[in-house]
């Protein structure tokens, strides 16, 4: 059976030894990650961190080497319908013909299963997820005729419609404008005050703290996990990026206080 | 041509020509638009193609132009084609596009090869087999039409069955598979669809034209559409009316093969929305010169509009040149004040003089409250 497990003592995502490859270069290597119920998580690193790569394969889209995953407690194939994915905007065609309102609606495709179609209920719900995430004006609109921040709506209003509680998402703020990323916040934070668990791929460091609660810094390796006052230093980020970032928590909290 | 058209109807032999060509239509036009939505137009071509060495060593095995075994030779001759470019890109540096080109001149070099060799062969069986090529409608029998019909109809009710789960395999793939929906399964079942609607297009059209018969009403269709249902019955429809006409046209004049007078007309229909659809080429650019036509109109009415409120007198006349000086772009002026001479919005008033007319007075005050500020401040 799917669904959450009682005890909150488990947590969410639990991922055990995750090691993945493509050929001969490792891209995740033996990966311990808990990630509690009902946190809001970042996931920051460099570029090639295996960032994309540690979301795409906690839901078995690429072949692991090495690895458990599980979610409540249970295997993610078990859970499939608990977990909702977010990809990154850039990863399809948004020339694909189609509405606004369909594409929302591939977000009930899975409760659906096999050959049944959408009807009245699944066009209701993507309405209604596209009225939380404020595109209800946008429902018949082309997607080719999106904005990158109203593409990236599109992306969270499907993953709402498949009510799960485990939200996996890809740079959700990649290329989005502030509008649009206040109001995606916004919305993690309710579905995460309403018990959710978010995962999050994080690009812009000096957003961390502000929207995020938890961290997961990877290279490769996990570098450090934990709760983002307390792993989240320049010990850690210099081990993760290297000479590569002049960014400090500390120099930001020196900025903040004036 | 209308004469050929009207016998076809009243003769048996030719119904079942246009059967044939009405249901390859339909599913080629079905089928066509998943291989361009995928952006695999390109494995259509390939995949047809390479299909001629199958269709020759299914002859020359069965000894006898059987059509079943023909089918299942193209097919499979078809698919090893795409199996050997997957084995080549996935395991080599050489890319998609390199791989595809060497796969498809070397099967078809193949099939030309044993067709040679057949042609060879004292055996007068082997007459026709060359229609193949170019396709030849004329040589449908029945039996032909009724595989066709049906392999189509399979093809069709696959695609219906599936029809949410194609659009996850050729929108998001990985959104799909998260959902438990098998990707590799729905993109063996795509590619064999796919395969099956080329084979029984060989006959007709043609192993070297099959793909524009894929291609060319699907990327037609798109042009009119934004929706995946729309774009598949458009599709459908103009490949249908092009096959419908190819074959009439092809038996109007002697010795006009099948697949290319089909092929010549989708691709004029296919020419025709690239460029005349709402969002076609020319569309777009002749909305552009009149957008920017309405704009410069515009900006000189405003610019007189202006320096009429600087004398206090909104009909006072002013020089060309003073608008001329004043429009930053060096833009032609005098032919913006022509267009507004016609339109009634100004007239002359002697000496290179112009000045705005009462119609021309009301339409500055209609001009959007947005362009006014931006036009006023930039005068």
């Amino acid at each position: 059976m799917s669904g959450i497990e009682k005890n909150p003592l488990i947590p969410a995502i639990r991922v055990t030894d995750l090691t993945v490859a493509y050929g001969d270069k490792t891209v995740l290597w033996d990966i311990d990650l808990e990630i509690p119920r009902g946190s809001m998580v970042a996931v920051v690193g460099p570029n090639g961190a295996g960032k994309t790569t540690l979301i795409k394969s906690i839901q078995g889209l690429i072949p692991r080497v090495a690895g458990v995953v599980s979610i409540h407690g249970k295997s993610y194939q078990k859970q499939r319908k608990e977990v909702s994915y977010v990809p990154q905007r850039g990863s399809v065609d948004w020339d694909f013909p189609t509405s606004v309102v369909d594409t929302v609606k591939m977000g009930s495709y899975g409760d659906l299963g096999w050959i049944r179609r959408p009807g009245r209920k699944e066009h209701e719900k993507a309405l209604g997820a596209l009225e939380k995430v404020d595109m209800l004006e946008f429902s018949n609109r082309q997607i080719s005729q999106l904005s990158g921040g109203q593409q990236q709506r599109v992306f969270l209003a499907r993953a709402l419609v498949q009510s799960a509680s485990v939200y996996l998402l890809d740079e959700p703020f990649q290329g989005v404008d502030a509008t649009t990323e206040k109001a995606i916040v916004r919305i993690l934070k309710e579905l995460v005050a309403g018990g959710k668990t978010v995962l999050s791929v994080h690009h812009d460091l000096n957003t961390v703290s502000e929207y995020y609660e938890r961290i997961a810094i990877l290279n490769v390796g996990l570098v450090a996990s934990g709760r983002v006052d307390e792993v989240f230093n320049s010990e850690n980020l210099m081990k993760a990026y290297g000479g590569k970032t002049s960014f400090f928590p500390e120099r930001k909290s020196t900025r903040r206080a004036v | 041509m209308l004469e050929s058209m009207a016998g076809l109807y009243s003769d048996y032999t030719a119904r079942t020509i246009l059967l044939g060509a009405v249901s390859l239509g339909i599913v080629s036009g079905v089928v066509g638009s998943y291989a361009v939505i995928r952006k695999q137009s390109l494995v259509g071509d390939v995949m047809s193609h390479a299909a001629l060495p199958g269709i020759v060593l299914a002859f020359i095995i069965m000894g006898a132009k059987e059509q079943l075994p023909i089918f299942i030779g193209a097919a499979l001759s078809a698919v090893l084609a795409v199996l050997l470019i997957n084995l080549v890109t996935n395991n080599s540096r050489i890319k998609t596009d390199s791989a595809m080109g060497i796969a498809l001149s070397v099967f078809f070099a193949l099939g030309l090869v044993l067709l040679t060799y057949v042609q060879r062969m004292p055996d007068a069986n082997q007459a026709g087999l060359d229609k193949f090529l170019f396709g030849q409608a004329e040589a449908l029998v029945e039996k032909d039409v009724l595989i066709i019909g049906l392999t189509g109809f399979f093809a069709i009710l696959i695609v219906g069955l599936f029809w949410k789960e194609f659009k996850l395999l050729c929108f998001d793939p990985d959104f799909g598979g998260t959902m438990g929906f098998s990707m590799k399964f729905l993109d063996v079942l795509i590619t064999a669809v796919i395969v099956s609607a080329i084979v029984i297009g060989l006959q007709t059209v043609g192993v070297v034209l099959m793909s524009s018969m894929l291609i060319a009403p699907a990327v037609a269709a798109r042009q009119w559409t934004g929706s995946m249902g729309s774009m598949v019955i458009l599709a459908a429809l103009i490949a249908t009316v092009s096959g419908i006409t190819g074959v009439a046209f092809s038996a109007g004049f002697e010795n006009v093969p099948t697949g290319p007078a089909v092929i010549i007309c989708v691709s004029l229909i296919a020419f025709f929305s690239i460029l005349f659809s709402p969002n076609g080429f020319l569309t777009l650019k002749f909305r552009d010169a009149k957008n920017m036509r309405k704009i410069k109109k515009n900006y000189v009415l405003m610019a007189l509009y202006d320096l009429g409120l600087e004398h206090a007198d909104l009909g006072y006349a002013h020089s060309e040149r003073l608008l001329i000086l004043g429009s930053k772009k060096g833009f032609n002026v005098r032919k913006s004040l022509l267009e507004l001479e016609n339109a009634g919005y100004v007239e002359r008033a002697g000496d290179g003089n112009w000045r705005l007319t009462q119609s021309g007075i009301r339409e500055v005050t209609d001009i959007s409250p947005m362009e006014k500020v931006h036009e006023s401040t930039s005068v």
